[in-house]
């Protein structure tokens, strides 16, 4: 492992981001294992405070997401009120949801994800970072993804006091309306984002898409992982990112399964192994049937591409249109290409786009019945919402008072962490032959990672900010053979 | 000359422990100084890009922050770094780890006005994955002095 400071921080956090390969007597893979870091203690941290306080104290669990946490916790506060909000205030919340949609898309496509493709997954890791982005697609680009960003970071920071932390979330409701003032810009806000959208969906279809070597890397066998799909969907069955019920299809497109998310325990399983700290989540009616994909396997995988697999559609015109021609594209619905999560989220980021112009031009909007105050204690609630990484359930019950006696979270990263350990073993045989790994197996296993965006741990603010990735490959004994990282 | 604008910047995150020592030295920092108007003391729970927004416009930043190293310095050890020490400007393979360094250098690249300064005090703590409130007595024990510190260097 290179060392190229002093202070030298790629052990900052003992797995963190860890990645064991074993081979097997041929040296080939034969396992691969994802490994982070789980934050402890969160329950007993909780128990015992007033359970509105948790809209505020969850926002803190991760730096890079903390509307959705946010979001989750307060809907989990309605159902502990028994209180439903008001239609203006659930149209508020939408819009902040939506803007955070919007801003950790983006985000994720261009700082992330487009090195790989704009400035090409085996150049030079000097290069291969947004700064080479933006020498390849020029200032004018990258402003306009910091402008975007920009401008609904204003509505987050205008509907939840700053942004991206929020400060709201009270059951029943929302802190404060919005004045017809406020709407012009939102509206403006909505306007440019859509025609972002539109443009990065244009840029992959034209660099991705278009491009033979990149389309095969998308399409190619390392990439593809047969597993069921879980998503949130509305009325229609189309994506839905703040509310509606949770709907499973299996690796061929058929539902299995939808539910109200009140019900998750009855069908969302957790299943504890030695060699991580994650809860790995499966299908309860299949039961665990360990790391395999395919029929025979209870896994299923959640985020952009799972939802979009798991809905019949999209839920705005536009990003329709794009959905079907993914799925034109690719041939096959569901579609189990790794890398197409990336093209999903742009087609997402249009939806939510979409979402904002919908409600910045709703007349209730600015009404100022933003709070249902007809509370009533009932002692449990559950909250879901899709964040931007998959489905987010928190689950609290209090006693009499409303003190927290349980709370528990299902995240995003738990429901992917068993599918990412078998992308990276499928990204890494090919790069692994006997005993010897090629030039490029860093990369070509962190794009497996990139796609799913996992959530590491979430302590995001000690310094340096940024995480190595290691790599350690073992022979069948458990002997290292070899560590490949990135010095930072 | 009109003089810097300077932000104080504590990072961390009070709910894990001593990953919060960058808030604590900031809220020590409003509670024993008045201010001066080209000072901003800011508290941020934040990591990677959304610091964009933050540090625009400053001609300085001095950064408060935990740090876990693998050397052998205890916990509450007081780091001076710059950006420098930070290291490379790498792809992150997730949001999770998009990092300062590149954030100033994206902001220098687009046009933003960055800071020509940065000063990182990072305090060494050895835990940051439970959930918890206070401080470990050698992190807690760096709060007054660093806010003298810092105070005396803006003031």
């Amino acid at each position: 492992m290179s060392k190229k400071i002093t202070i030298d921080p790629v052990t900052r956090l003992e797995g963190h981001g860890k990645i064991e390969i074993f081979l097997n007597d041929q040296g080939d893979v034969e396992d691969a294992f994802f490994q982070v870091t789980e934050l402890r203690g969160f329950e007993r941290f909780c128990l015992g405070r007033p359970v509105e306080e948790m809209p505020r104290i969850v926002p803190n669990i991760c730096g890079v997401c903390p509307t959705p946490h946010n979001m989750a916790a307060t809907k989990a506060v309605d159902k502990v009120y028994g209180v439903e909000p008001t239609i203006t205030a659930k149209l508020i919340r939408q819009l902040q949801y939506n803007a955070f949609y919007v801003e950790d898309h983006f985000i994720h496509f261009f700082f992330l994800a487009s090195p790989d493709f704009v400035v090409g997954p085996d150049a030079n890791p000097a290069e291969r970072n947004i700064l080479g982005v933006i020498q390849k697609v020029g200032m004018e680009i990258a402003g306009k993804v910091i402008e975007v960003r920009k401008r609904c970071r204003d509505i987050m920071r205008l509907l939840g006091s700053k942004a991206p932390h929020p400060e709201g979330g009270l059951p029943g409701g929302v802190s404060r309306g919005i004045t017809e003032e406020e709407r012009v810009t939102i509206k403006a806000t909505a306007d440019y984002a859509v025609e972002f959208a539109k443009f990065a969906l244009q840029l992959f279809k034209n660099v991705v898409v278009r491009n033979p070597q990149y389309l095969d890397l998308v399409l190619n066998d390392a990439y593809n992982l047969n597993t069921y799909y879980m998503g949130m969907v509305d009325e229609n069955k189309n994506v839905s990112f703040y509310d509606g019920n949770i709907r499973v299809v299996n690796p061929e497109g058929k539902e299995r399964a939808v539910f109200d998310p009140q019900f998750y325990t009855d069908h969302i399983a957790e299943w504890v192994e030695p060699w991580t700290y994650i809860r790995l989540t499966y299908l309860k009616v299949l039961g665990w049937q360990g790391l395999k994909e395919g029929f025979g396997s209870s896994l299923y995988r959640v985020g952009p591409l799972a939802r979009l697999n798991a809905s019949k559609g999209m839920a705005t015109p536009e990003a329709q249109a794009e959905y079907e021609e993914m799925y034109a594209i690719l041939g096959t619905k569901p579609a189990h290409h790794t890398l197409a999560f990336h093209w999903a989220r742009l087609i997402e980021a249009l939806q939510a786009a979409e979402d904002m112009q919908r409600i910045a031009n709703d007349p209730l909007l600015t009404s100022k019945d933003i709070r249902n105050m007809n509370l009533r204690l009932t002692k449990k609630g559950i909250g879901c919402v899709e964040a931007a990484r998959g489905t987010l359930i928190h689950h609290y019950e209090t006693d009499d008072k409303g003190l927290l006696t349980k709370a528990n979270l299902i995240v995003a990263t738990q429901h992917n962490a068993a599918p990412i350990c078998l992308s990276v073993k499928k990204a890494a045989q090919g790069f692994v032959k006997g005993g010897e790994p090629k030039e490029g197996l860093l990369n070509m296993v962190e794009m497996a990672f990139r796609a799913y965006d996992p959530c590491l741990g979430c302590a995001t603010h000690t310094l340096p900010g940024k995480m190595a990735l290691e790599v350690v490959l073992r022979d069948p004994q458990g002997n290292v053979l070899d560590r490949i990282s990135r010095g930072i | 000359m009109a003089s810097q604008k300077i932000l104080v910047l504590g990072l961390g995150n009070t709910i894990l422990g001593d990953d919060g020592i960058g808030i604590y030295v900031v809220r020590e920092i409003r509670r024993k100084w008045a201010g001066r108007p080209s000072v901003e003391v800011v508290e941020a729970s934040l990591g990677g890009m959304v610091l964009l927004d933050l540090i625009t416009g400053f001609d300085k930043v001095i950064v408060i922050d935990a740090i876990m190293t693998d050397d052998p310095k205890p916990a509450g050890f007081l780091y001076e770094l710059s950006l420098d020490d930070l290291g490379e400007i790498v792809q992150p393979y997730a949001s999770h780890a998009l990092d300062l360094k590149t954030t100033i250098e994206l902001g220098k690249r687009l046009g933003y006005a960055m800071p020509s300064a940065v000063r990182i005090y990072a305090v060494k703590i050895e835990e940051n994955t439970t959930f918890r409130e206070e401080l470990t007595p050698p992190v807690g024990d760096v709060v007054a002095g660093l806010a003298d510190r810092v105070i005396a260097e803006v003031s």
